[in-house]
């Protein structure tokens, strides 16, 4: 689409440019020198070849649309040399617009817009004064040749009229360029580093452009009649041929800070800390006192990154504030020189890519808060089901099992006591009492234990683990080289191995089981490996699905491998350093 | 000559049971302790020639500090007592420096005597 549009304007200018050449090939004496009338067409096609690039480049800049407009205008100009009055009037009306659109470029550069009312109402006086003050001297001319096409505005035809109307209008001329070069002037004295660089070369350029105009414009005052013309019919093409070099080194120069933007997206790919990002900001601006703060929501107030709330209602003079925000929600703000504001695309950027950075740093910093949370409240959870269990085993042994003793002990004193007396149906009844009893103790003991191993608080890991290897109805080798492990970690690994040799001495059909128990890094590591059938499947059954989610809460990991006849090996990691 | 017998555990109605029993058998009770620290404090004192040692006691684990009962002199026949599955409980006795088990609901004389077999 642009292509198409570039390949068309291209087309248009080298056909006009063309038609210039060829009707400035007719020229006669009296008509510029063909070198200046060709140096003139060049500097027409370069301002819009260089238009086209800063267009393609930059297509939100007006830049490149002013500079292919001067591109045009100038070929104006050339339309005198076509043998009709109207092309010679609308020449010679129309020919010093390229001015008033260099005029517009000047004051718009680099930015492309237009940013006070200054300069709003300047261009448009300056657009009004050079279509409407041209009327006056046109009015008193008609040609510079007796024969041939002639000035159609011409209504009363008075050389000498013309002379003074023409000189007061060059004067004038003269100052509404003064009042264009010093506007420029103050919009470099007011324009960041970054801005300069890109206003330099066309300043520097603008010098021999404006001395050539202006030489060329008073040359009416000074040469009434015409003897240093030739020279100076040079001079203004000469001049305006350097003027499209320079926007285009202007141009890039500031494209070049532009893709210090680019630079900023890649190195913001890697969530920095908050000081690295405002360095990096500083940086790409090219601005050292630039502050970012972020929105605390919590606060209800910006935050610097020296943790200072910063009020940017009060920010100091020359500092501009640029909010960062997404959806609607405030996320940062920049502090930075108000000289940044002339680049409001740079400016733009910059926040953009400074937002998605911080929002990314948001959305984790959020993401992280939540899975932490979420992993504290499953470690409370089971800490505080293990601290119940405990409590419960611990209530059983004091009270229920104790009573329990002391009940078997008396049935026992009061059996001793019967003696070989005959009362042999109180005696059955006694021990028909004392088998309950002794029944009812092994079940509590079963149950408490299930409930919480009491040796596990008592003698750690190792000990438990041994006592459950004893009352497994196989042969359990048991190594453990671990101690201290915190009590969470102990009893999920204790819990562990309960179910898995409960399904070896259910499923496994095997003939041993090692456990093994041993700290790798900061994790307590457990396994537990049998010679049985395998083929067991995590996913299948509840109690190891159990034992993972327990060991999840602990931030642990189980894996089975159970290839079928070959055994089932668990492997369980626990981290034990807990937050 | 009675054996004398000092009982650690932290059940106080246990003890008094205990003593009953042990009574009842023929045998001297020299003293009862609540925890670990008196219950050492009560064997440096009394010099019994058994002593009923709870497994779980507040302040100690029974088996680990069976081997600080008595001097190079004298040393008492430390008996483990527990409520708790003695299968669990038989590897660590093994490598502890107690005589023998008893579970608390068992407890009787002839079985104390047997544990302590052919005393020191």
């Amino acid at each position: 689409m642009s292509r198409l549009r570039n390949l068309g304007i291209l087309a248009a200018a080298i056909a006009a440019a063309a038609v210039a050449g060829a009707l400035s090939s007719t020229a006669s004496a009296d008509r510029p020198l063909p070198a200046a009338i060709a140096l003139h067409i060049a500097a027409g096609l370069l301002f819009v070849v260089v238009g086209l690039v800063i267009w393609t480049r930059t297509p939100g800049n007006r830049v490149g649309p002013l500079a292919i407009a001067i591109g045009f205008a100038t070929f104006i100009d050339d339309l005198r040399f076509l043998p009709y009055s109207a092309a010679f009037t609308v020449a010679d009306y129309f020919g010093p617009l390229q001015y008033a659109l260099l005029a517009h470029l000047a004051v718009a550069f680099p930015g492309g817009r237009l940013r006070s009312r200054w300069d709003r109402r300047l261009v448009e006086g300056v657009y009004g004064w050079v279509l409407l003050s041209n009327l006056f001297p046109e009015v008193f001319w008609a040609s510079a040749l007796p024969a041939g096409p002639h000035n159609l505005l011409a209504l009363h035809r008075d050389a000498h009229l013309h002379t003074i109307v023409g000189n007061v209008h060059q004067v004038l001329n003269v100052l509404v360029a003064l009042l264009v070069i010093g506007t420029v002037w103050r919009h470099w004295t007011l324009a960041s580093r970054p801005s300069r660089r890109a206003m330099a070369p066309v300043a520097w350029a603008s010098g021999p452009v404006a001395v050539a105009i202006a030489a060329s414009n008073s040359l009416g005052l000074v040469d009434p009649f015409g003897n240093l013309k030739a020279g100076t019919e040079y001079l203004t093409p000469a001049a305006l041929i350097i003027l499209p070099s320079a926007v285009l080194i202007g141009m890039l120069r500031t494209s070049l800070r532009h893709s210090a933007v680019g630079q900023l997206v890649v190195e913001l790919r890697q969530a920095p800390s908050p000081a690295r990002l405002r360095d990096t900001l500083a940086q790409t601006l090219r601005d050292p006192t630039l502050q970012l703060a972020y929105w605390v929501p919590q606060e209800g107030a910006y935050i610097g990154t020296d943790g200072r709330p910063v009020d940017l209602a009060t920010v100091g003079p020359n500092v501009s504030t640029t909010l960062i925000e997404r959806d609607d929600q405030r996320i940062a703000a920049l502090l930075h020189e108000s000289s940044l504001d002339e680049d409001p695309w740079l400016i733009d950027a910059v926040a953009a890519a400074a937002g998605l950075a911080l929002d990314n740093e948001r959305l984790h910093a959020e993401l992280v808060a939540q899975l932490a949370e979420v992993r504290a409240s499953r470690a409370r959870i089971v800490e505080a089901t293990d601290a119940a269990r405990r409590r419960l085993e611990r209530d059983l042994h004091d009270g229920a099992q104790q009573r329990l003793v002391g009940l078997a002990l008396a049935v026992q004193m009061a059996r001793d006591k019967l003696g070989a007396t005959p009362e042999a149906q109180v005696r059955e009844i006694l021990d028909a009492a004392a088998d309950q009893v002794v029944h009812a103790l092994a079940e509590l003991r079963e149950l408490a234990s299930g409930i919480h191993p009491a040796i596990l608080t008592e003698a750690g890991l190792g000990p438990a683990l041994e006592s459950l290897a004893e009352r497994a109805p196989l042969p359990v080798s048991v190594t453990v080289s671990v101690d201290g492990a915190p009590a969470p970690v102990e009893a999920a690994a204790y819990f562990l191995v309960c179910e898995a040799l409960a399904n070896v001495s259910k499923h496994a059909n095997a003939r041993s089981v090692s456990v093994c128990a041993r700290r790798e890094d900061a994790c307590l590591v457990v396994e537990i490996i049998d010679d049985g059938v395998g083929g067991a499947d995590a996913s299948q059954g509840t109690g190891l699905r159990g034992m993972a989610d327990r060991l999840a809460a602990l931030d642990g990991r189980v894996s089975v491998v159970s290839p079928e006849g070959q055994g089932t090996h668990i492997s369980a990691r626990i981290p034990c350093a807990l937050s | 000559m009675t054996t004398t017998v000092l009982i650690v555990d932290d059940n106080r109605a246990f003890r008094a049971l205990a003593r009953m029993v042990l009574e009842a058998g023929g045998i001297e009770v020299v003293g009862e302790a609540g925890d670990a620290a008196s219950g050492l404090d009560a064997a440096r004192r009394l010099h019994p020639q058994v002593v009923l040692l709870d497994v779980r006691l507040p302040d100690a684990d029974g088996l680990s500090i069976a081997a600080q009962f008595g001097d190079d002199e004298t040393r008492p026949a430390v008996v483990a007592i527990s409520t708790q599955d003695p299968r669990s409980l038989e590897r660590r006795i093994g490598q502890s420096a107690v005589r023998g088990f008893i579970p608390k609901a068992e407890l009787s004389v002839p079985r104390l005597l047997a544990v302590v077999g052919a005393a020191p």
